[in-house]
């Protein structure tokens, strides 16, 4: 295998993403009863850069009798020469057939990625749908973000892992090691891991559980990571300051998913940030979470940090700030030129249907602030086709980034302002409030844009939006059932793969599919009713579905939920593990 | 300031140049060498590298300058050692007053390469001719080249071949070489499996080796 793989690496593009020898590289010649492949529906950049997968993938390699290697999917011109060369996909490590590991794990982060399971699959060189596979391939069990709604691609796998993987993918190859040492058969081990938290097996189709970890603090956190020889998406470290969100706006599946809130100490953090700087080098350090400055100490965390990162001449990051609790000190100190806000919706009667608790007030006091200090850049970030959103929320979104000039004229310090307005479509996701809404029709998605097209053409403003058929697309494959399966596979047999890259997505290839393989896809664009099974109901995810039915009507009366850090509200997610622990 | 030589071999070959300045100024950083920053807007580590082996080839005489205080030669080798990835160790380190710009007074490498066959000694030929044309690749357009010039030495023994070719401003990419004889010599010689053996400065009609130079 790798002398072969020598004659095709200098005809494909960026050779170094297959070659591995990062630095930090665990132990793949330890004694191992157990040699797992964790395979990224995504390019190397991208997966690389995903923490998800660096904490699972160095918590099974620091696991005694167990090496866990890595697969991303190959770029097309890679595909091709596998192809023409006869050759499997091959782990980076190792260089090792996929096929030939005791135990594969795909990681789905995004519903445009489904395509690329077909496709790795195929360069594996192992059948789509579980039923095919027989006792000679391995179980393959699939995680990440994507399982709130498994059921589009469940029946491509063995078992799918919902909730943390911390928790249930340990167990899970622990199981799967015990099974292999009484010569257990496949199905064998299958029916025993439903009997673990947070462990789907479409073909017994048992309800399940989110695995959640009660205490965040505790739990495995690697601070000897992989440093990439290429340049990935997101080259830095990355530190978690806390798992699930208090805010609840009700567009957010990460909002509710992710719940119970969960912190980790200020002197773990420390610890963690400080080892991160040493071992790898990296010259930013990001302090990461849903919503970085709910973290209940923010200011003693970024000071001392800060200080560790200062002697190391380390950058900090802070994404994810909101509006309202923006902190112009923290801000001067750590973002340099450029500011990221993310209203969502452009009037204060649709940001609280949505519950984005920011007043207009926020807004103003911030942007002010920011600008003050020098800002040179703002970004806004917004959501088009919101549930009971008119032309006058559009006009809401002009009328911030006019607001936003006229504070700059007012109070600036840099001569030059740069905005950049984007917006997305609304998808109505599983497990929101909004879940049981319609996704609004494409033309009307466009209408929306042009609006917005037509009135943002204001000096020094740029104006990008998500392009409205990869949304559509997008919905279907995030709210559909088991049926979509059928039409992901045929989306790649005509030539669907990396759909999440602009330039190789093709809406017509996808509804052709559809239409070949009889699935009525518009039924999952349409909303559902409230009384109604939605596929993903099998899963219990924490948050119960009175409470997200509740938050809906809420919505339509345009009345706010505060968030929970002060008081409760009942979500039901606590009952995994306590929130604030 | 403390240069080094290293070698760039195995998987690291894969990772061109603008990656491998990364890597070695993470390493650095890992290793806890107080490297010297520009003064300027956005500084920068004060560091040099000498002129790129094409992406693929493997190479034992890669050189790295940094400036830097407190520390000295051989501490810096261990402590750089201890922070590489794999195939990037240093062999060699020696002081300098300041930044002999390796890249500027190269102008020729010693290249060796193994086939899996024995090979002809008409390819000896292609260094004693007058003018020699061969098709390489320039910005994805294939245009004709004299490389005559830019061919030093190029010696077969059995199945090694061994090359002395143009770097720097003039420069003949060894892997455009290794191509066209495999194509002209129905040879199967691998571009992964070419090292750079040594850099060289011209010096008096003859070539010397660049750190000897240095030194």
């Amino acid at each position: 295998m790798q002398d072969k793989l020598k004659d095709i690496l200098l005809k494909v593009q960026k050779p170094a993403r297959y070659v591995g020898g990062e630095y930090n590289l665990p132990d793949m010649d330890k004694p191992c009863e157990e040699r797992v492949c964790l395979c990224f529906c995504d390019k190397y950049e991208v997966g690389m850069s995903n923490i998800g997968t660096r904490i699972l993938y160095h918590m099974l390699n620091d696991t005694d009798g167990v090496v866990c290697e890595r697969c991303y999917a190959p770029d097309v011109d890679m595909a091709q020469q596998l192809k023409i060369n006869n050759l499997p996909l091959f782990s980076i490590e190792t260089k090792r057939d996929v096929k030939t590991f005791d135990l594969i794990g795909f990681s789905v982060q995004f519903e445009l990625q489904f395509t690329n399971i077909a496709y790795m699959l195929d360069l594996m060189g192992i059948p789509y749908y579980a039923k095919d596979r027989g006792e000679e391939y391995p179980p393959i069990v699939a995680g990440g973000p994507c399982v709130v709604n498994p059921m589009p691609f469940a029946p491509f796998f063995d078992a799918v892992l919902i909730g943390e993987g911390e928790k249930n993918l340990k167990e899970l190859v622990e199981l799967h090691t015990l099974c292999k040492r009484q010569k257990l058969s496949k199905k064998e081990f299958l029916e025993r891991a439903t009997k673990l938290n947070g462990v789907y097996v479409p073909s017994l189709n048992n309800p399940v559980k989110r695995a959640v970890l009660e205490d965040l603090d505790k739990a495995y956190f690697p601070t000897k990571i992989l440093v990439p020889n290429c340049e990935i998406v997101h080259d830095r470290s990355t530190i978690e300051l806390f798992r699930g969100c208090a805010n609840g706006c009700r567009f957010c599946q990460a909002g509710f998913y992710y719940r119970p809130i969960r912190e980790r100490k200020v002197d773990t953090l420390v610890r963690y940030a400080t080892e991160l700087m040493d071992n790898t080098g990296y010259d930013e350090l990001s302090l990461s979470s849903l919503s970085t400055s709910d973290y209940s100490q923010l200011k003693e965390l970024v000071a001392r940090i800060k200080e560790e990162a200062d002697k190391r001449k380390v950058k900090l990051a802070l994404p994810s700030l909101r509006l309202d609790s923006f902190e112009a000190e923290i801000y001067e100190d750590m973002q340099g030129a450029s500011l990221t806000f993310a209203p969502e919706a452009g009037t204060q009667r649709l940001r609280n249907v949505i519950n984005k608790n920011i007043s207009e007030e926020d807004i103003l006091t911030s942007l002010t602030a920011a600008l003050k200090y020098g800002v040179k850049n703002v970004k806004l970030y917004f959501i088009t086709g919101l549930p009971t959103e008119t032309d006058e929320d559009l006009q809401g979104i002009v009328d911030i980034v006019k607001l936003v000039k006229q504070l700059h004229y007012k109070y600036g310090k840099s001569k030059l302002l740069n905005i950049v307005v984007s917006t997305s479509v609304f998808i109505p996701k599983p497990l929101t409030p909004f879940q049981w809404e319609a996704q609004i029709p494409i033309e009307e998605m466009y209408r929306k844009q042009d609006f917005l097209k037509d009135n943002l053409r204001i000096k020094n403003v740029k104006y990008s939006w998500h392009d409205a058929k990869a949304s559509v697309i997008e919905a279907v494959l995030a709210r559909g059932d088991e049926s979509i399966a059928r039409a992901v596979v045929r989306a790649y047999e005509l030539g669907c793969v990396f759909d999440s890259w602009s330039e190789n997505f093709d809406y017509d290839k996808w509804i052709k599919a559809f239409e070949e393989t009889n699935v009525d896809y518009k039924k999952f664009l349409n909303g559902f009713k409230e009384d109604e099974t939605l596929p993903w109901d099998i899963i219990d995810n924490g948050v119960k579905k009175s409470y997200l039915l509740k938050e809906r009507h809420l919505a339509y009366e345009g009345k706010t939920t505060p968030n929970c850090i002060g008081k409760c509200n009942g979500c039901g997610a606590n009952k995994f593990a306590r929130c604030f622990k | 300031m403390i240069i080094l030589r290293h070698y760039k071999v195995d998987d690291v070959s894969y990772v061109s140049q603008k990656d491998i300045l990364r890597v070695l100024q993470r390493g650095l950083k890992r290793a806890k060498i107080d490297v010297k920053y520009s003064q300027g807007f956005i500084p920068h580590m004060l560091t040099y590298t000498s002129t790129p082996v094409p992406l693929g080839v493997q190479s034992l005489a890669e050189y790295f300058g940094v400036e830097c205080s407190g520390i000295d030669k051989d501490e810096f080798l261990k402590r750089y050692n201890a922070s590489m990835p794999v195939g990037m160790r240093a062999v060699e380190s020696f002081y300098k007053d300041k930044n002999p710009n390796i890249a500027a007074i190269v102008t020729a490498s010693d290249y060796r390469v193994k086939s899996s066959q024995s090979l002809s000694k008409e390819i000896e030929k292609i260094a004693e001719s007058q003018s020699y044309f061969i098709d390489v690749n320039k910005k994805g357009e294939v245009i004709k080249k004299d490389i005559a010039p830019m061919v030093y030495a190029l010696k077969v023994e059995d199945d090694t071949l061994c090359m002395r070719l143009a770097t720097g401003n003039t420069n003949l990419r060894c892997d455009d070489v290794i191509r066209h004889i495999n194509g002209k010599f129905g040879c199967d010689i691998k571009i992964n499996d070419i090292f750079r053996t040594a850099q060289l400065v011209r010096d008096n009609g003859s070539f010397r080796d660049v750190e000897e130079v240095l030194r």
